[in-house]
């Protein structure tokens, strides 16, 4: 499927996710610096919420980078039939007697003007 | 524009097509840049030092890698990638760089200041 | 480690952010302006039938077990007759000099234009106006060998060999950034030096060469040899037996 709207949408959610967690990751660090604390690790939730991030701009990334084909050089041409195939404009004919056939044909009308 | 392969089994001459394969290795270099840039990301925001980042960029080489069989299908990925373990191991290092760079400058933004 | 080493936020705003954004938009802008410059490379038609026909006398060599015999003789003759054959032509020497062609010239002053000057010009430019800040730290243990690779700029003997100054900075995200480039413009962007490169190794096959004579004495030589070896002879059987 191509890259529609949907996708890049969740692509932007991601990044301003992924954003959000850099704030909070930093307003995390400045607290800590404020009350003389030790950097231990970050809180779950900033963490669980930069995993979820990364992997939602992944799903969009994938699906907007572009679609995949088949590598078999006969792949395009399974689908094809003869008839695609045997359609040559450059040799359709239309003065044969079929056009008599055709209601709205008169061929005295042209020879008389 | 197509290249020939002996398929050794089945003695089968197998005909890849040169184009597909080629949109298929750039999409994936772009998933695999955006990957490393992203969990470079990722990994400055949750204050990785050390090993630790290393393990990260191991995981999200891994999980890409998984997310590019799943969007292709997990059983037939054969009709779009040669090799699947080829697709594990190009460009790791390649990438390392770029995942470096992003995990340095968020690391810098969030941590050290 | 020294963590206890606090950095003014200022730093962060002031020269640490200012350094990624400025080496990025100049990255892009180098992009546009190459492309602006880029002039279409004027192809003789002389040079572009000799690379033809060196094309298509490999070709002919290369699949020459797949015709009869009496028609790879006819195909080889045409190259290779005394006096008269393709590869046999003579051709005016050609004296093309890097330095005497005008648009050699020109290309190289423009190849200098759009990547050396802006490195050395922005180069220099950061160096004197964010000089001598520590801008950030890596997140991983070095070792002091790369205290001068990392903190160009400082000399501080003391200071951990994991901070970085702000030179070394800039350093490190202009041979970074080559990447995110082609992320952003998509691939064989000029911003990349190295791709174009690639490219032209890889363009082997509509390269001129400047002076014929060589590929192709070359190639007729190589035309000479060819053993001609028919592998169709038994073409009817294998593919009847083969289907039924």
């Amino acid at each position: 499927m191509p890259a529609t709207l949907f996708h890049r949408f969740v692509l932007t959610i991601g990044f301003l996710s992924l954003f959000h967690v850099a704030y909070s990751a930093a307003q995390h660090r400045s607290y800590l610096r404020l009350n003389e604390l030790d950097f231990t690790h970050l809180p779950l939730d900033v963490i669980i919420q930069a995993f979820i991030s990364l992997f939602v701009i992944m799903y969009g990334v994938m699906n907007v980078a572009g679609d995949f084909k088949e590598i078999k050089a006969s792949a395009e041409l399974e689908n094809r039939f003869w008839e695609t195939f045997k359609n040559v404009p450059s040799f359709y004919t239309f003065s044969h007697r079929g056009r008599f056939l055709n209601p709205s044909y008169s061929s005295y009308k042209g020879d008389d003007e | 524009m197509s290249s020939k392969s002996r398929n050794g089994n089945n003695r089968k001459v197998v005909a890849y097509s040169d184009l597909a394969i080629r949109n298929n290795l750039s999409v994936v270099e772009y998933c695999r840049t955006s990957m490393a840039a992203l969990s470079g990301c990722t990994a400055g925001v949750l204050g990785l030092t050390g090993l630790y980042g290393a393990v990260f960029y191991i995981f999200a080489v891994t999980s890409l890698w998984f997310m590019i069989l799943f969007k292709a299908g997990l059983s037939n990925w054969k009709n779009y990638f040669i090799s699947r373990k080829a697709l594990l191991t190009n460009g790791f290092f390649g990438q390392l760089f770029t995942y470096i760079l992003c995990w340095t400058f968020i690391y810098g933004m969030v941590h050290v200041y | 480690m020294t963590a206890d080493l606090i950095v003014d936020p200022q730093i962060r705003f002031w020269v640490f952010l200012p350094i990624v954004v400025i080496t990025f938009l100049v990255g892009i802008l180098r992009h546009y302006i190459s492309i602006l410059l880029s002039s279409q490379k004027k192809v003789e038609i002389q040079q572009l039938a000799d690379s033809q026909l060196i094309l298509r006398a490999r070709v002919l060599r290369e699949n020459a077990k797949y015709i009869p015999k009496t028609s790879f003789l006819i195909r080889k003759h045409a190259f290779n007759r005394e006096e008269e054959g393709y590869l046999m032509q003579k051709r005016p020497p050609v004296t093309q000099n890097m330095m005497t062609d005008p648009t050699m010239m020109t290309d190289m002053v423009k190849g200098n234009l759009t990547n050396v000057l802006p490195m050395i010009i922005i180069g220099g430019w950061i160096n004197w106006m964010f000089s001598g800040f520590i801008t950030t730290k890596v997140p991983f243990p070095l070792t002091l060998r790369f205290k001068s690779m990392l903190q160009r700029g400082i000399e501080l003997s003391h200071l951990d060999a994991s901070w970085v100054s702000s030179a070394s900075w800039y350093f490190l995200n202009v041979f970074g950034l080559r990447s995110i480039y082609a992320l952003v413009l998509g691939e064989n962007n000029a911003a990349d030096q190295s791709k174009q490169m690639q490219d032209q190794m890889s363009g082997a096959a509509m390269a001129m060469p400047n002076d014929p004579k060589v590929p192709f004495k070359a190639e007729w030589e190589a035309l000479e040899i060819v053993d001609h070896q028919w592998v169709l002879t038994d073409i009817e059987n294998t593919i009847t037996q083969s289907d039924g």
